[in-house]
């Protein structure tokens, strides 16, 4: 990963605010294009959230969001993204990156800080399957609540896993139309879910790298 | 409503979400294997309770969209509520991983169609602050005129639509009509009236015809009649006031805490608006006043929108007065599209179109560049986090969709309402279900 590792003194206040305590869970810092990004581990995100929301006035989570990093050379396969900001004067924004391992995809939920965490950590959850611990209603937001998989993970293909091919269908049969029950049709998350006619037509649709 | 003797107590459990939904899916059960009709669409008893569960939506009137709320009802109060999205769900975000950064503006369209061209311009906006490119000025000023013809669009619908919810339905004519006339300026500088795709990165598509001034003064000239029109209607009109006021009160701390931005922000006091905290295409250098109020109910929303469509006017005609003349693309063309006239007449911008469009080739950042980058859009911050791992394509594209955040609150405010209370705030919240599910 190219990124400019920035000076201590530089334009970061959120940084530059916090005790040398918690500036050692810090972990690494980056900025692109002015914008500011802190990163830390899992233990320490709850932690931080706490401090940079009742210690130093984040009054506003802009978003909740999350990247897979499937097969590449990266810490942990996940990185959580809170985007936070001051409201008033000074309007200052950062983001805090989280790395969280695919094993142990659980988060503790910050919506007792924000309520925006409430959706925002929902639909995190419906589209990587991330746990946000403590978070009161983590239903599925936008996919159906029995949906089998998670459509932002990187292994999950753009045309879906066949799930369409699981509803009731029904049928012309001679001059009724009956319903057909869907055929079992091997579907789970992650790398299984693909059979190898599945595989072949996702890879003739594919655009090439 | 008092609960007849046969239909037991208040003190009979309380359906919680689960068993409502319990409830729905064994109807649905029952409907597949043909035993009975589905309950879905009906109110159901089931519990004798004296409680009615009615689902509002997807396929509601006053829904504006495919929203279903699910109330729990004691006569005509609501005791419990529930929202359901998704509906619209169409992954733009894993599209997004699978389109060129230019391909995707088309996308961006059919998000929130009422208002695309501020989608497409907050698209383009944040690919050009991943790139680090800077527009040309007339294509900063353009972008500006046309975005805040768009916010009055938007702005001017949602007040129409509110008005005919509550039985106003002249309102929403009259919007209409006047609307149409921002139509004709969309249609004319870009061929298209709902899904525009107007923007490139790094410019957009081509300069405006020449008659386009006339046709924005002449927008400006016909338009503000319409705002005193609609407020001497609504304003004198006594149901409309009384249906709106004290309804759906969001208070300020509620507003920041459940990150609620735009119109409905600031109709409730929390003074927000990306155009002045974080400006971007030059929103410093406008004289604009950004209203606020503090009431936060139904007709506060309704007064917000219509001080904002003046100041939106203002903002036209400053930004027509100094509208600079010059490029409309960003001039490197490794980034930007070279202008169709000098694609077809110039070996070296066919060569730099070609080079954009191939699959595998075109608009590539560096690597491990992550943006979140914000504008606002009608409905409130329209952002944009693209993570990019120097393919032609973006690594994540988020997006966070105003309408989102402003909806989560939304079962909250009508609890202890009655029914018709929960049209006057959904048509008020102005929710569009493209972007609320993506």
């Amino acid at each position: 990963m190219e990124s400019t590792v920035v000076d201590m003194a530089a334009n970061d206040a959120a940084y530059d605010a916090l005790t040398p305590d918690l500036q050692s869970l810090v972990i690494d810092q980056t900025e692109h294009q002015g914008q500011v990004a802190l990163t830390c581990k899992t233990e320490h995100q709850r932690q931080l959230l706490e401090h940079f929301r009742n210690e130093q006035g984040y009054d506003y989570l802009v978003d909740v969001t999350a990247m897979d990093h499937l097969g590449m050379d990266r810490p942990e396969r996940f990185e959580v993204v809170y985007v936070l900001r001051r409201i008033g004067a000074s309007g200052h924004q950062f983001r805090l990156h989280v790395w969280l391992s695919e094993d142990q995809a659980v988060l503790p939920s910050v919506f007792d800080l924000w309520d925006s965490a409430r959706w925002g950590e929902r639909e995190t959850h419906d589209m990587f399957g991330i746990v946000f611990q403590g978070n009161p209603d983590l239903r599925r937001l936008l996919m159906p609540e029995d949906y089998p998989a998670f459509p932002l993970l990187k292994d999950y293909p753009l045309k879906g896993a066949g799930e369409r091919r699981q509803f009731t269908r029904v049928v012309p049969r001679g001059d009724q139309m009956v319903e057909e029950e869907p055929e079992d049709y091997p579907t789970s998350i992650g790398r299984g879910m693909h059979t190898p006619e599945y595989e072949e037509e996702v890879r003739r649709d594919s655009k090439p790298r | 409503m008092t609960p007849s003797p046969d239909k037991g107590t208040r003190d009979a459990p309380v359906p919680t979400v689960k068993t409502l939904r319990t409830e729905l899916e064994k109807g649905l059960r029952a409907h597949r294997s043909g035993a009975r009709p589905a309950s879905v669409m009906e109110m159901s008893d089931s519990d004798g309770d004296g409680r009615l569960v009615m689902n509002f939506g997807p396929q509601h009137p006053a829904t504006h969209g495919t929203l279903r709320s699910i109330f729990t009802l004691e006569g005509e109060t609501i005791v419990e509520a529930d929202v359901e999205i998704g509906f619209l769900h169409t992954g733009f975000e894993k599209l997004g991983e699978n389109m060129t950064y230019q391909q995707w503006v088309t996308v961006s369209d059919r998000m929130n169609y009422l208002s695309a061209l501020n989608n497409n311009v907050g698209y383009s906006v944040a690919v050009e602050e991943l790139l680090g490119i800077e527009v040309p000025p007339r294509c900063k000023s353009l972008r500006v005129i046309m975005c805040e013809l768009s916010r009055i669009a938007d702005h001017i619908l949602c007040v129409g639509l509110q008005g005919m919810d509550l039985g106003a339905f002249s309102i929403m004519l009259w919007a209409f009509e006047k609307r149409e006339l921002i139509y004709d300026i969309f249609e004319a500088i870009c061929g298209a009236r709902l899904t525009t795709s107007w923007t490139r990165v790094g410019g957009i598509m081509r300069d405006v015809p020449e008659f386009f001034p006339d046709l924005v003064y002449s927008f400006l000239d016909e338009f503000p009649p319409l705002l005193t029109e609609i407020h001497t209607m609504l304003l004198n009109n006594r149901i409309f006031v009384d249906r709106v006021k004290d309804i759906g009160i969001v208070s300020e701390d509620q507003a920041r805490s459940w990150g609620i931005s735009g119109p409905i922000a600031r109709a409730s006091g929390l003074d927000v608006d990306v155009r002045r905290d974080h400006p971007y295409l030059g929103y410093e250098n406008y004289d604009f006043k950004i209203p606020v109020q503090t009431e936060g109910d139904s007709f506060a929303r309704y007064m917000q929108r219509m001080e904002e469509i003046e100041q939106s006017l203002e903002i036209i005609r400053q930004a027509m007065a100094t509208l600079p003349s010059g490029p409309v693309v960003h001039d490197d063309f490794k980034t930007s599209l070279p202008t169709k006239d000098a694609v077809h007449n110039d070996m070296e911008s066919l060569i730099h179109h070609f080079k954009l469009v191939m699959l595998g080739h075109g608009i590539k950042p560096e690597p491990g560049a992550c943006i979140y980058s914000a504008t606002e859009a009608p409905c409130g911050e329209l952002g944009f986090f693209i993570a990019s791992d120097g393919s032609d394509t973006a690594y994540r594209l988020r997006v966070r969709p105003p309408s989102l955040y402003n909806y989560a609150i939304f079962p909250r405010l009508v609890e202890g309402g009655m029914i018709s209370d929960a049209v006057a705030v959904l048509s008020s919240f102005h929710v569009i279900a493209g972007e609320l599910d993506r």
